[in-house]
């Protein structure tokens, strides 16, 4: 097997959204996660490890300047050298791991939720309603994310939160898409049918009946979306318009960084393998969840 | 009437792409009037004078309603009056045009290059299936598809521009005294571009054909006795060809966005640049233009691309035939 065919979209079996799943399902499907998912895993891990524990293991402030000299070269002080205004930059990336973690995810379960609700609504309800949603989502799709998360950041000033507040509202069409055509596979069953029987409410009937039959296609978008979002957001960092100074934020590190390349390559690369590894691993995870949980769109529309 | 159906798809489309153009407009406008907040006070800052705060309230009719204020930005620009700039105090329409053509240029070379190259790995990459070649390609293709454009921007102009010297690290093509010195300029923004798109329109290609080649009719060619290139290409490629197509038209759409980041890198003077310094600026009639024609295009490129993918679609071709 290639690796090809361990991040393909195409080859990935058709076996899912499994209608009903039984109790001690997930074991099993577990069990069918590719190797290199569980690699991948491993490695979200130790991100998500080293992004809680970074105040313990960092060995200065993040921020604090001139705990070494400039563009000092990797020593067995400062592991990855410092940067121009003396920072050590190991310090910075470890702390930026939270940065991106938490804005990245925050976004991605932003566009989960709020699609996935969405999606499973417009789904089950289908007939105008849904006609006259999708159109408008539609319309939605049809804005160039990155234009708008310039001009609503730059507008109203750049901050983490409202970063992750508009990266994760821009992919919400998106998601909704997607729920909404697994749903629409859920609500022709019968269990559905019983339950409307039965007098459940819509509500009850989305949330209890059909959220669980298309939970791992819900995975599959959380997971898809936090690739994204940290692209999308170290973007918006690098051009300025993410975090602001002197946060520890790796798409910010780049564009400080980028003006001193020739002094020091550290404070560049750094923060730069970090974000390309872990998006790397987020792909290759979410390759591997889609392959057990089912059908995903694909490809790199930001 | 057969050409009937395809006829009104497009038609309802191209109807679609216009009622976005007007959302997005509407949407543009109101990301920067309806904000909370003093309007005045957001784009001169918290510490302008009050006269400089009454002279721009004025210069922008802030007084008005935002509804009347909106139809007078709109008509104005149905008339090619984008207002003028507030940094260069000059029209704003004249700075798009030049900044607009230099971003085309550049998407157009970066398609360009970006369609047979990708085709043609994703065709290699099939031929030689699960050898050496396809690995390497596939590894590739997952770290291009995962490294940010600014972060293979930047280490390109390290390696090939500041260590090598072959090429010129920035794409200041004001300054190009020849074609050849603009179009080396270029070279790396075309790469950093391709970089980030190659990967999606590779693995399309790969398994289409892959599937393709499994098929019976191929089996009976390469039993004919034909010749293996013979076979691939004129046999089984154009049959795998769809899926790329769709995957291309994805990715001309995504170029009209990820090319701003690749501008700045650069600092290519096109239409990304200068949005983003007219955001810095708070230059809010630059701004307002600026995004809104570039959201233009990226709805005429998609507009272009649904069109084309459903004209080449072989099974809607099929129909019309």
């Amino acid at each position: 097997m290639t690796a090809f065919d361990l991040i393909s979209a195409q080859s990935r079996q058709q076996d899912g959204p499994d209608v009903q799943r039984e109790r001690g399902a997930m074991p099993r499907l577990l069990r069918r996660l590719p190797v290199n998912a569980w690699l991948a895993a491993l490695i979200l891990i130790v991100y998500v490890v080293v992004a809680i524990f970074a105040p313990a293991i960092s060995p200065f402030s993040p921020t604090e300047i001139f705990v070494g000299s400039p563009f000092q070269s990797p020593d067995n002080v400062y592991w990855l050298g410092t940067d121009n205004l003396g920072r050590d930059v190991l310090s910075r990336v470890l702390y930026g791991s939270r940065t991106i973690l938490l804005m990245a995810g925050s976004a991605a379960a932003i566009s989960a939720i709020l699609g996935g609700l969405i999606g499973m609504f417009l789904g089950y309800l289908g007939g105008v309603v849904d006609e006259i949603c999708m159109r408008a989502l539609e319309i939605i799709m049809s804005i160039p994310s990155i234009i708008f998360a310039l001009l609503i950041v730059g507008i109203v000033g750049a901050s983490g939160p409202l970063v992750s507040v508009t990266v994760g509202l821009l992919a919400v069409p998106n998601v909704s898409r997607v729920m909404r055509a697994a749903a629409q596979q859920v609500a022709a069953e019968d269990f559905i049918a019983a339950a409307r029987a039965r007098g459940e409410t819509r509500l009850s009937i989305v949330l209890r009946e059909i959220l669980p039959n298309v939970a791992g296609t819900l995975i599959v978008e959380f997971s898809i979306r936090t690739g994204y979002a940290i692209l999308f957001i170290g973007g918006l960092g690098f051009l300025g318009f993410g975090a602001t100074p002197p946060t520890p934020d790796w798409g910010l590190m780049v564009n400080e960084g980028r003006g001193t390349i020739d002094a020091s390559i550290w404070p560049v690369a750094a923060p730069a393998v970090c974000m390309a590894v872990l998006v790397t691993t987020v792909n290759i995870f979410t390759d591997g969840i889609t392959r057990i949980l089912g059908p995903a769109d694909t490809g790199r529309t930001a | 009437m057969r050409v009937d159906p395809i006829f009104r798809l497009i038609v309802t489309r191209m109807t679609l792409s216009f009622v976005s153009l007007l959302a997005v407009s509407l949407i543009i406008f109101a990301s920067i009037a309806l904000l909370p907040g003093d309007t005045a006070e957001r784009i001169l800052g918290r510490d302008a004078t009050k006269q400089s705060l009454e002279a721009l309230r004025v210069q922008l009719h802030l007084a008005d309603p935002a509804p009347e204020r909106y139809g007078r930005w709109l008509s104005g620009i149905v008339q090619g009056d984008f207002g003028r700039s507030l940094v260069a105090d000059r029209p704003v329409l004249p700075y798009i045009e030049n900044y607009l053509g230099r971003t085309l240029v550049l998407g157009g070379l970066a398609l360009l290059v970006h369609i047979p190259l990708s085709i043609g790995l994703g065709l290699l990459a099939a031929a030689k299936r699960d050898g050496p070649v396809d690995i390497g390609m596939s590894i590739a293709v997952l770290i291009g598809m995962s490294v940010p454009e600014f972060v293979v921007g930047i280490f390109l102009v390290l390696f090939l521009a500041t260590d090598l010297q072959l090429l010129p690290p920035l794409a200041l093509v004001d300054q190009a005294r020849s074609i050849w010195d603009a179009l080396a300029m270029l070279a790396l923004p075309i790469v950093t571009l391709n970089f980030a798109m190659t990967a999606y329109v590779v693995r399309q290609t790969r398994s289409s054909m892959i599937d393709v080649l499994r098929s019976d009719y191929v089996r009976m060619a390469n039993l004919r006795g034909l010749s293996r290139s013979r076979v691939l290409l004129v046999h089984a490629l154009p049959n795998a060809l769809a899926p790329a197509i769709n995957a291309i038209a994805l990715n001309a759409s995504w170029l009209v966005g990820g090319i701003v980041v690749v501008e700045v890198v650069f600092n290519y003077p096109g239409l990304g640049r200068l949005l983003v310094e007219s955001i810095r600026f708070r230059d809010v009639p630059m701004i307002q233009g600026t995004a809104l024609v570039l959201s233009a295009t990226y709805i005429a490129v998609n507009l272009v691309a649904d069109i084309l993918t459903l004209l080449l679609n072989p099974k809607l071709r099929t129909r019309l035939a």
